[in-house]
């Protein structure tokens, strides 16, 4: 059964769309991520525009991560201070962003940015995942105790200025590097498609030292935020907001997470995490095989961006 | 309440949409048969025209559906372009005294090639051609392959065919040479057709009887939205003797008409309603699956 996406401009299977949401959502829900990383390379290899999966994968990253954030509101699990901080970067950092595709998309070479971008990070991050995942397994074999957390120290970031006191976070620190690190991921959400909490979450617990408990809840507090933000600015700058294709991928999606949310309590959580981290690889892989690849076509059309 | 909405378009579609897809098996004949013997009626016609007893050919024509809609449940339709020839001297649809050429063109529209080459082991785009206009979609029908109706220069004139039609590099492009612009309207041309959006049909416009023809156009679901023109083209011996042009009028309508204007002419409430739309369904699926579970 074909549905007309009205801003895709392509008849597409509603059954391919809301079995990638269901997919990637029963993913997300297994590991606990938000899975913008997948959905965004795998609808752009299923035939949606580039720029288009990008702004589309924005919307449905409100709708997975609402409930979340909701739920870890109530909880007392949010630093609403430093999500705010983070926050305003993190909006600032999306307005550069959708420029940056706008201008991208003019030149042509939007399509090798956001594959560089995703073989650079997932490649990154599945690399660090495996091994930190690999060496708990080893250790855990070997019987020794494992620590969640390094010991904290004081670094370079604690000498900064504009101090500011988060109290739910235990923390007085200088207010530009969340301001930085909001940015940062804020610009990235913008760019790739995705959320950011692969690099929000290590960037808080490591260089910003906030309380592991808390550290979900202020990232997803920001992430509804920044990508509600960004689906915004998506839908004014570019005109790359799908509805309805966000709506098959969020239907799909919230019946996967669920399901996955239910197979992920049977898995141990360093298996879930070498797992994920395969699965990252291959993704960056397959990326990055798309670049280096001699392209079926050299030629490629496109309609002339802004022009009316 | 948005899937409702798609629903009935769907079901509005189903009224709407002139022939279905389904209906291509009737539109494909059997190329007719040409003789190559003229009956003496038809040679002898020449002469009479030249004394001014017979008025020369016209064509007329129209299309099956003046009007296409496209809604949520749009993938691609089928046209039938049908005309006929006034004062046609053809025995029978045998004769094949007269050719036609159903030229079907979409929108036109700016376009941008790119080409790739690699650089430092990557394929990135390195070269560009701007087209200041062509069609955005480009079907040819015709009663036999156009080479042999016409002479390229003919068919330069009227714009018939991909090596034909009108496809100039825009204006302050430097360093366009005839070979590249020669290897991008190439890949112009690849591209489309690869995307069902440059088709050529070499037996698809048949006569019926002596005057009557009919062609069958397969609108695919990716043709650009906008007018479209269908230009009917009569030739007898190579040379053009009259055309008509029909038009048919491609546009959303419902829920896709909605949508769309909705996003290009108030795009920052679009966005709040998608932003709303995906918190509302987070925040309801959540709340669903809460009460399943207890």
């Amino acid at each position: 059964m074909n549905i007309y996406l009205p801003i895709a401009e392509m008849s597409a299977n509603i059954f391919l769309f809301l079995g990638m949401g269901g997919a990637v959502g029963f993913l997300s829900g297994l590991f606990g991520v938000g899975g913008g990383f997948l959905v965004t390379p795998l609808l752009i290899f299923s035939g949606v525009p580039s720029a288009v999966a990008v702004g589309t994968e924005a919307a449905q990253i409100v709708a997975s991560s609402v409930s979340g954030a909701i739920a870890q509101y109530r909880r007392n699990n949010v630093d609403i201070k430093m999500g705010v901080v983070l926050l305003s970067g993190g909006i600032v950092g999306s307005i550069i962003g959708v420029q940056v595709v706008k201008i991208l998309r003019q030149i042509g070479q939007f399509d090798l940015f956001v594959s560089l971008s995703y073989v650079t990070f997932l490649g990154i991050i599945g690399s660090l995942m495996l091994i930190e995942a690999v060496n708990t397994i080893k250790k855990a074999r070997a019987g020794k105790a494992v620590s969640a957390r390094r010991p904290g120290q004081h670094s370079w970031i604690h000498g900064l200025p504009f101090k500011m006191r988060f109290h739910r976070s235990k923390l007085y620190i200088s207010a530009i590097p969340p301001l930085v690190i909001g940015a940062f991921v804020g610009f990235l959400s913008a760019i790739m498609g995705v959320g950011g909490g692969f690099i929000m979450v290590p960037a808080m617990i490591y260089l910003l030292r906030v309380p592991t408990n808390v550290v979900v809840g202020t990232s997803l507090f920001q992430i509804v935020f920044v990508t509600a933000a960004t689906t915004i600015l998506h839908a004014t700058q570019n005109k790359t907001v799908d509805i309805v294709l966000a709506m098959l991928l969020m239907i799909g999606g919230v019946v996967g997470a669920q399901l996955g949310a239910v197979a992920g309590e049977k898995l141990k959580g360093e298996q879930l995490r070498a797992l994920l981290a395969i699965l990252v690889l291959l993704v960056c892989l397959r990326i990055g095989w798309s670049l280096v690849a001699h392209p079926a076509d050299l030629y490629s059309l496109s309609g002339v961006v802004g022009g009316h | 309440m948005a899937g409702r909405a798609t629903a009935i378009s769907a079901a509005v579609a189903i009224g709407l949409l002139a022939i279905p897809l389904a209906s291509r098996a009737v539109a494909q004949t059997v190329p007719p048969v040409r003789t190559p013997v003229i009956s003496p009626t038809v040679a002898a016609a020449p002469a009479a025209a030249a004394t001014g007893e017979v008025r020369p050919e016209t064509v007329e024509s129209d299309v099956s559906a003046r009007s296409v809609a496209i809604t949520a449940a749009f993938s691609g339709t089928q046209i039938v372009v049908f005309g006929a020839v006034g004062q046609s001297r053809q025995q029978s649809a045998e004769s094949g005294l007269y050719d036609v050429v159903v030229l079907v063109e979409g929108v036109t529209a700016p376009l941008v090639t790119r080409r790739k080459s690699n650089v430092a082991g990557l394929w990135i785009n390195t070269e560009s051609v701007h087209f200041d206009r062509l069609p955005s979609y480009y079907g040819i029908s015709s009663t036999r392959p156009i080479e042999e109706i016409a002479e390229p220069a003919v068919l330069d004139t009227f714009e018939i065919g991909f090596e034909h039609v009108r496809m100039m590099p825009a204006a302050g492009q430097l360093g366009v040479s005839e070979q590249k612009l020669k290897d991008y309207r190439a890949a112009v041309v690849r591209l489309k057709e690869k995307e069902s959006l440059y088709v050529r049909n070499d037996y698809g416009v048949a006569f019926i009887g002596k005057s009557l023809f009919r062609a069958s156009v397969s609108l695919p679901a990716n043709i650009p939205v906008g007018p479209v023109t269908a230009n009917v083209f009569l030739f007898r011996e190579g040379s053009f003797i009259a055309r008509h042009t029909a038009h048919v009028e491609l546009q959303r309508e419902g829920f896709e008409r909605w949508m769309h204007s909705f996003a290009l002419e108030y795009p920052f409430f679009y966005g709040l309603f998608s932003v709303a739309i995906a918190a509302f369904a987070g925040i309801a699926a959540s709340a669903m699956f809460r009460r399943g579970s207890h």
